[in-house]
């Protein structure tokens, strides 16, 4: 159990994260979302210990967090790096065995990793002869390479195709298993398919978080009614809801103070009814909403 | 800004897994760097240097000559037996030996073909030496005083006088208030040779310490280091390794160098330069520990390689003054310097090769090493903490010691 309990970060007096808190819930996807500048990476740089908060603190299990469980946690940062002319295999080794785990174990597991984005056979070569989106699996390998007991991505998706989306994202939900997972996204059709939670962030504050069906489900219950006549304008009068728009036949109207059921049973008792849908929101209207 | 790097005392497992890091980073600098073939071809050329420059200076400084003189019989002989301990007088092993030909005219071939120095040939009134263009005059000498001192015996014996009461009171012997040491050329040029290779080999493995830590920086590998082990682990592992690499360089030149000064047959300048080739050693070591702490700030100072022409300048200045001090410099100057931390690491052994530098001295200046080692790689370790991660653009050494933690 991953806890960020009140941190927050200023630079030169400006504070750039304020007073945020969240869980990440292990066996749970947690999608971080937010504008650019929102102070994704900088929060996720503070749960890692690179960058040291101004207040508040990262909370591993209930208690402060130390350096070596620190050391025990998956990182992809924003900005990516390795050695650029050093080989595949002997970087992920390296990089392992700065976590702790021994060399033959090190050896074994980046084998493993590499296979599975069928890197095998580039495990000798040098990092800066691979492309670019290989270069990119290189860099999740090394955030996986010491079986982390967390994993906290910034970006990891930004640069793939949609089938390397997909392949990256099954290796994450199989990797991360039952520990906690956090990853920041500016694809929010993405971090909507993949989470189950979602954090989002907006001028450093935590503007909502919870999962992502409490989410959705935070905005009024909205109906689409289509009814056989050419005219629905008459539902205006009704009560205990708000028509948000008219259009022919269609409308759409939020519910305040009724029952689904009660809204229908009043359509039906004037008009047959040929379509009645709960509106769901997209994430993008709720973050529109949120950032606005 | 800076980094959390706040271990927690009771978790010992994993403090112990912290502390092994910096052997994993030492271990990366050593075998990025061995297989570097700069690093190999740059270590050769230094060894054949260093023996090239004793087997010249042997070569150049006065080895020891067999003088050969042709003799047609053997009262010649025995002038030039006689005459090979006056050759010997300055104990350099020099000798003279007769070589028997059957005629004088066989005595003058031996001469003109380069097989004799001289020859030494019987006349009516004495001796006559023949040389070919020239005699040596040290052959010359030893021969002119062995053939007069062999007639005056003879003379004196047929006279029935006693040669050494002759002699008595003419004997002048030589006294010198300020003898010049023998080796001296030798311990100079041995101090300014000590002096270049550090200046080298600390430059060299200097600026791979920054380059390391720059190429860390520019490649943003560094936020993944910084979030595997705490900062102090990687400037600990860059010292470690560059050193240990720096200091085999320099072991393997004073070994090249003792080598070949005990192949040359130069016994009496080892037994002087020996000891201060081990102090060479030793405060190699002190002193670039201590710099490798502000290469290491230097590396972390820069952004991007370009940079570090200007933040390895104070590294630079520290090893580049005592080069300059030792070549201009008064002694009470030198004297002076050869004390202070990391430029008497230089200046202290080049002193102790050309001799006569007092125990306490060496001493003040191992201390003083010791001290200035640590007190600087605990500098550098704040400030390298403090500015590793900035790598949006290059920091000033002053600014560095401004920022706040």
């Amino acid at each position: 159990m991953l806890d960020i309990s009140s941190l927050s970060r200023s630079y030169d007096g400006t504070l750039v994260v304020d007073d945020v808190t969240f869980r990440v819930t292990p066996g749970r996807m947690t999608g971080f979302v937010g504008a650019n500048g929102a102070g994704k990476t900088t929060t996720m740089r503070m749960i890692l210990g690179v960058l040291a908060p101004t207040s508040g603190q990262v909370l591993w299990n209930g208690s402060p967090i130390t350096t070596g469980q620190r050391r025990r946690f998956g990182y992809m940062p924003e900005e990516r790096g390795l050695y650029p002319r050093m080989r595949v295999s002997d970087q992920l080794v390296f990089l392992a065995r700065l976590h702790g785990v021994d060399r033959a174990e090190a050896a074994r597991r980046a084998r493993e990793l590499l296979d599975h984005f069928d890197l095998g056979d580039r495990a000798d070569d040098v990092l800066d002869t691979l492309s670019l989106g290989n270069q990119q699996r290189v860099q999740i390998a090394a955030s996986l390479i010491h079986r982390p007991d967390a994993l906290v991505l910034d970006e990891p998706f930004s640069g793939l195709d949609p089938v390397a989306v997909d392949a990256m994202a099954s290796l994450l939900a199989k990797e991360a298993g039952d520990k906690p997972l956090l990853f920041s996204s500016h694809q929010l059709d993405l971090v909507e398919r993949l989470c189950d939670d979602l954090v989002i962030l907006s001028h450093g504050k935590v503007v909502a978080a919870g999962s992502v069906d409490e989410l959705r489900g935070t905005g009024p219950e909205r109906y689409r009614v289509r009814l056989d006549g050419s005219d629905a304008a008459w539902i205006r009068g009704l009560r205990g809801i708000e028509v948000k728009d008219v259009d022919g036949g269609t409308a759409l109207v939020d519910l305040d103070g009724i029952t689904p059921s009660e809204l229908l049973s009043q359509l039906v008792a004037k008009e047959p009814v040929a379509e009645f849908t709960r509106v769901r929101q997209p994430l993008s209207a709720i973050f529109r909403e949120v950032n606005r | 800004m800076s980094t959390a790097t706040t271990s927690d005392p009771t978790s010992t497992s994993t403090t112990e897994e912290v502390r092994g890091a910096w052997r994993v980073v030492a271990e990366r600098e050593i075998s990025t760097r061995v297989r570097e073939k700069s690093y190999i071809y740059s270590a050769v050329i230094m060894v054949v240097g260093v023996v090239a420059t004793v087997v010249l200076t042997s070569i150049l400084g006065g080895r020891p000559t067999d003088y050969k003189v042709a003799v047609t019989d053997d009262a010649s002989a025995a002038i030039v037996s006689a005459a090979s301990t006056v050759v010997d007088r300055t104990d350099d092993g020099s000798t003279a030996k007769p070589q028997q030909v059957g005629s004088t005219a066989a005595a003058e071939k031996a001469v003109r073909d380069g097989d004799a120095d001289a020859a030494l040939i019987a006349t009516d009134d004495g001796y006559e030496m023949v040389g070919k263009d020239e005699i040596d005059s040290t052959l010359s000498t030893a021969l002119s005083t062995a053939g007069s001192t062999a007639a005056l015996k003879a003379n004196a014996d047929s006279q029935g006088v006693d040669l050494a009461e002759l002699q008595k009171g003419s004997a002048v012997s030589e006294r010198l208030l300020d003898p010049a040491d023998g080796d001296a050329g030798a311990r100079q040029l041995a101090a300014y040779v000590f002096l270049i290779l550090f200046y080298i080999t600390a430059v060299t493995f200097g600026m791979s310490i920054a380059q390391s830590v720059v190429q860390e920086k520019e490649s943003r590998v560094v936020e993944i280091l910084a979030a595997a082990v705490p900062i102090r682990a990687m400037l600990w592992g860059k010292i470690a390794g560059n050193t240990l690499l720096a200091f085999a360089q320099i072991l393997l030149l004073a070994i090249a160098g003792i080598a070949s000064l005990a192949a040359t047959g130069e016994t009496g300048l080892l037994t002087a330069l020996g000891p201060a080739v081990g102090m060479y050693v030793v405060f190699f070591v002190l002193g670039f520990v201590a710099l490798a702490g502000l290469w290491a700030v230097a590396g972390s100072l820069a952004s991007r390689q370009e940079d570090l022409q200007s933040t390895t300048m104070p590294g630079q200045v520290l090893l580049f003054a005592p080069y300059i001090i030792a070549f201009s410099a008064g002694a009470s100057v030198k004297t002076v310097v050869s004390m202070l931390p990391i430029m008497s690491a230089m200046l202290m052994p080049s002193r102790m090769a050309e001799g006569g530098v007092p125990v306490w001295q060496i001493a003040v200046a191992v201390v003083v090493n010791v001290l200035g080692a640590i007190g600087i790689v605990r500098l550098a370790a704040r400030l390298y903490e403090r500015t590793l991660m900035r790598t949006e653009r290059k920091i000033g050494f002053g600014e560095a010691l401004r920022l706040s933690e």
